[in-house]
């Protein structure tokens, strides 16, 4: 790991100082062991600043939408980044040409909620990761325990821990074993009707519509949300579960098809709403229906969703 | 704030039994923005028209609603009356509190309630209506139409006579459709092809009309008035200009195939014209079963050719040609037979369809005109007719009657007779239906003249016996179980729409019925238009017909089509898409949606921070738009609004009927 944080500081400082690029879009630490920032450098001098570790989990290529660079942006992007910065450029909101990219192959991610449910948090300085195992940095020393234990729950099923896309990779590839994805939706769709309204009534009654899931989300790119529009008003401002319901179901369709499934909503929601489970609903029925379609990798097919051929399947029912 | 009139009309007692008129009138009146509320018996009479007019200017109103019909009956109307009054035509809106409400409900109380719902909507729509102007749009001068047996030939024909040209595409090698393949017709006995000749060679040689034989529509873009048609001009290996039709090629080629247009009851060459007088008279070469293109031997016909008019190398054309109307007139298919196992149908060579009938006693058909059993070629005694084989019958074959078999039945009762007057018909029938100018007469004839035994019951079996073939049935009036010995057993197929109907119907954006007929914009009203603009139908596409109904509506069609093509322009309905640039991420789902390849890309400049960022986004255009609102649910963040029935207008109407 540090090697690939040295190798961070190196391209970024590279291209900043050649001047193929104005800014650098990476990770720098925060002062406590679990913040990792986005950092956005100008300056070949502040390069230094940038690290790569366990907890680097923010998808920086959104921040690509507030930008209007003269020359390029570098940004480094993870395999589930890498979808989302497809989906983008499909989407028609970056210019790739506009862009740096550098890989970070990565198989997981430490989830901070997972260390502190296991007590290790208490008073930890630093985590680092070591080959499989994480290593934790008290005052009075040091404990270790196997990563993959602590790693959020969408690494756990990641399909593309290597970029699809970029410019330069940085680091070997990783493997990849991923656990089924759609083991919830099949639990779900087995159940009846009553019992998965109740389970999506309970989530959502806990939703607070602060709308991180829709700001981290690379398929969410408008330049203004419908659900941010004034006139027509399509959402209301009050807590009223069943607005709750209209907007996440509404955001869910506008997804549908462009979602790359890198579980970032679930990851980002502070309730804990295992909203990933709705897209990816959406991507198992579109695989069963039109073809398997991977949003996000597939780019030299067409969206189903935006296609009609004459024998597609009658689903109006 | 606004100024709205609420007219309330009471359709005679159409709304007025089921609706509570006055208290409907009184809650709109207190309406937001309403400042004045009447009703009338007949709202689109001109009494009540001059009612509203007159309110219009006394009341100061700004914009209307009319709680009435349906908007497809009368929004026309009513946009003249606001017209007529100064005010723009788009400041309407329909409540349609009949057909959504006093026509579906009984109780009075609960439909009141809901007429009042439906006027709140549309008053809340109408608070938000905006002025709209059309536009004009050029009509191209030509017309298409697409099949070329009898239907499409008149509508040609009677297009061009009016000054336009039109392109007559046909699939086969030649024009003239299925009237060519049959011998005579009812119920004036004439012979069909001496009726359609004429009119083959006036369309050939008519100079506003193209044909394009042994051709296909393949693609069709645009809208009424601006159609582009992609037109596929199959290879016919012939050189058309060079061809004299001297026959010699078909003569002389080796290679021997079932003819299609025989009913595959005779051979017919690789090289060949499917009937002698096949309009154009030049063959073409059938390549699935051509030597040279099978085998690259042979390549008699091209050595034999005086005129060195066979081309192998020939390749498909493909054209692209403008149109202001298209012409429908694709006709149909006889019903498969092969769920009708009982009739030993395709086991016995006696057995035939009503069409196979017809070309055994044609001249140019497969026997040269004389009726004689297919099997040994000996003189029939008694013939069976099956009537409604695969008609009116829901399960195995269609529901709907196919109208022109009653009364090939009689005809071929009686040119059989003709034939063999000491002969007996048999016809086991339904019912027998003669709706028509002289039909009942001739069925009588065939019964009375021509001693034709009419059973009315089903035929329930037929199975070879011996030589001959044994028919069981029943004769339902007298109750008795009844076998007939046959010579030949003759079905009345059904009728059914072309099997590859749906897809012609994909390709013109007009919409097919349950059966795959093209559906007609009104069954009453508008019967000779689809619900597409500029697209008109003629015969049998659009339903079973015989040859005097598809002529009519033929020329029905044509006269449609002129109208249209009469016009130097067209006034566009401004309800149409527009993109608000702001809100546009430039995703372009919506050119992926449109139907109309209305809406394209373009690049916009603006500046933020300063900066000047280019960025692209849609753009709708007008003449193409139809409104349709594809895009406007494919938008996500809402940019694309249809004018009209904008997103504002349909929430507020959400919100007025759940609020």
């Amino acid at each position: 790991m540090k090697q690939l944080s040295e190798r961070i500081k190196e391209a970024a400082f590279g291209s900043l100082s050649s001047g193929q690029v104005e800014m650098v879009i990476g990770w720098q630490k925060g002062p406590l062991w679990w913040q990792s920032f986005p950092a956005f450098i100008t300056d070949p001098g502040e390069t230094a600043s940038l690290i790569w570790d366990p907890f680097s989990v923010s998808n920086l290529n959104k921040y690509l939408l507030n930008e209007v660079p003269k020359k390029k942006i570098a940004l480094f992007l993870k395999g589930c980044d890498a979808l989302g910065f497809n989906q983008l450029l499909r989407d028609g909101r970056v210019e790739r040409e506009k862009v740096l990219l550098f890989g970070i192959p990565c198989d997981g991610l430490v989830d901070p909620a997972r260390v502190e449910a296991t007590g290790l948090s208490k008073g930890l300085l630093q985590v680092k990761k070591e080959r499989e195992e994480l290593v934790f940095y008290y005052k009075e020393g040091q404990r270790k325990a196997p990563a993959r234990d602590f790693y959020y729950s969408k690494c756990l099923s990641c399909r593309y821990p290597n970029p699809v896309t970029c410019d330069e990779m940085l680091g070997e590839a990783v493997p990849c074993q991923p656990l089924e994805r759609f083991a919830n939706v099949s639990k779900l769709e087995a159940a009846s009707l009553e019992e998965r309204f109740t389970y999506w009534s309970r989530h959502f009654s806990r939703c607070i519509r602060c709308f991180a899931c829709r700001n981290v989300c690379p398929a969410c790119s408008c330049r203004e949300c419908i659900f941010d529009i004034a006139e027509p008003r399509w959402l209301g401002k009050a807590k009223e579960s069943g607005e709750t319901l209209f907007y996440h179901i509404t955001r869910a369709y506008h997804v549908a098809g462009r979602c790359v499934d890198c579980g970032e909503c679930a990851r980002i929601c502070p309730l804990g709403i295992p909203l990933a489970e709705l897209n990816r609903k959406f991507i198992k029925d579109i695989n069963e229906l039109y073809g398997e379609y991977d949003a996000g990798a597939d780019l030299d097919k067409e969206a189903p969703l935006l296609t009609f051929k004459s024998d597609d399947p009658d689903v109006s029912a | 704030m606004k100024r709205i009139g609420v007219f309330v009309c009471w359709c005679g007692t159409n709304i007025a039994n089921t609706v509570n008129i006055e208290a409907v009138t009184e809650a709109a009146g207190k309406m937001p923005g309403v400042v004045y509320a009447g009703n009338y018996k007949y709202m689109c009479s001109e009494i009540g028209q001059s009612k509203i007019k007159s309110a219009i200017i006394r009341e100061k109103l700004d914009r209307f609603v009319v709680a009435s019909c349906s908007p497809r009956m009368h929004e026309s109307t009513f946009r003249k009356t606001a017209a007529a009054a100064g005010l723009n035509p788009y400041l309407v809106e329909i409540a349609n509190i009949r057909e959504h409400c006093s026509w579906v409900h009984k109780n009075k109380g609960e439909a009141t309630a809901k007429a009042i719902a439906l006027i709140r909507a549309a008053v809340a729509k109408a608070a938000r209506d905006k002025e709209l102007w059309a536009t004009q749009i050029p009509v191209e001068h030509r017309a298409l139409v697409i099949g070329g047996g009898i239907g499409g030939i008149q509508a040609a024909l009677d297009i061009a006579d009016a000054g336009f040209e039109v392109d007559l595409v046909e699939r086969t090698p030649s024009i003239g459709g299925h009237m060519a393949q049959l011998d005579k017709t009812f119920p004036t006995l004439d012979c069909s092809a001496c009726i359609l000749t004429p009119k083959m060679g006036e369309a050939a040689s008519h100079p506003k009309i193209t044909l394009y034989t042994y051709s296909e529509v393949e693609k069709v873009d645009g809208y009424v008035g601006n159609f582009e048609a992609t037109i596929r001009k199959k290879a016919r290996s012939v050189d058309l200009e060079k061809c004299t039709g001297c026959g010699i090629c078909w003569e002389k080629c080796p290679s021997r195939v079932k003819s299609e247009f025989d009913e595959a009851l005779s051979m017919r060459k690789a090289i060949y014209i499917p009937f002698p007088q096949a309009v154009p008279n030049v063959p073409v070469i059938d390549r699935a079963s051509c030597r040279w293109f099978t085998r690259e031997k042979c390549g008699i016909c091209r050595k034999t050719c005086p005129a060195g008019a066979v081309n192998f190398d020939q390749e498909d054309e493909v054209l692209q040609k403008k149109y202001g109307a298209i012409v429908v007139a694709t006709g149909f298919d006889v019903l498969d037979l092969d769920d009708f196992g009982e009739y030993s149908y395709g086991k016995h060579p006696d057995v035939l369809t009503s069409l196979e009938f017809e070309r055994i006693l044609n001249s140019s058909g497969p026997t040269g005109g004389r009726l004689l059993r297919p099997s040994n070629q000996s003189p029939p005694k008694n013939v069976v007719f099956i009537q409604c084989v695969g008609s009116r019958d829901k399960s195995r074959g269609k529901p709907y009657c196919s109208k022109i078999c009653c009364m090939y039945s009689a005809k071929h009762v009686i040119l059989f007779k003709e034939k063999y007057p000491e002969a007996q018909a048999y016809v086991f029938y339904i019912d027998i239906r003669t709706a028509g100018k002289d039909f009942e007469e001739f069925h009588r004839r065939a019964v009375e003249e021509y001693g034709a035994l009419y059973l009315k019951g089903s035929a329930g079996k037929v199975f070879p016996d011996g030589d001959k073939l044994l028919v069981k049935g029943v004769d339902s009036l007298s109750g008795h179980a009844l076998e007939i010995e046959a010579d030949m057993v003759v079905l009345a197929t059904a009728i059914k729409a072309k099997s590859d109907a749906p897809q012609l119907a994909r390709l013109l954006g007009i919409s097919t019925d349950t059966h795959a007929f093209f559906m007609e914009a009104h069954p009453k009203l508008r019967p000779v238009e689809a619900h597409t603009a500029g697209i008109f139908l003629a015969g049998a596409c659009q339903g079973p017909k015989d040859i005097p109904e598809t002529v009519s509506q033929a020329s029905g069609a044509a006269a449609k089509a002129i109208v249209l093509l009469s016009k130097e322009n067209l006034l566009s309905d401004p309800c149409v898409s527009e993109v608000n640039e702001s809100l546009c991420t430039g995703c372009l789902a919506c050119i992926k949606v449109c139907p109309y390849s209305a809406i394209t890309e373009k690049t916009i400049e603006e500046k933020i921070h300063g900066k000047a960022l280019q960025r692209r986004v849609a753009e709708v255009n007008v003449a193409l738009c139809q409104g349709c609102g594809s895009c406007t649910v494919s938008c996500r963040p809402g940019a694309v609004n249809l004018k009209g029935f904008t997103n504002e207008q349909i929430m507020a109407e959400v919100d007025a009927i759940c609020l």
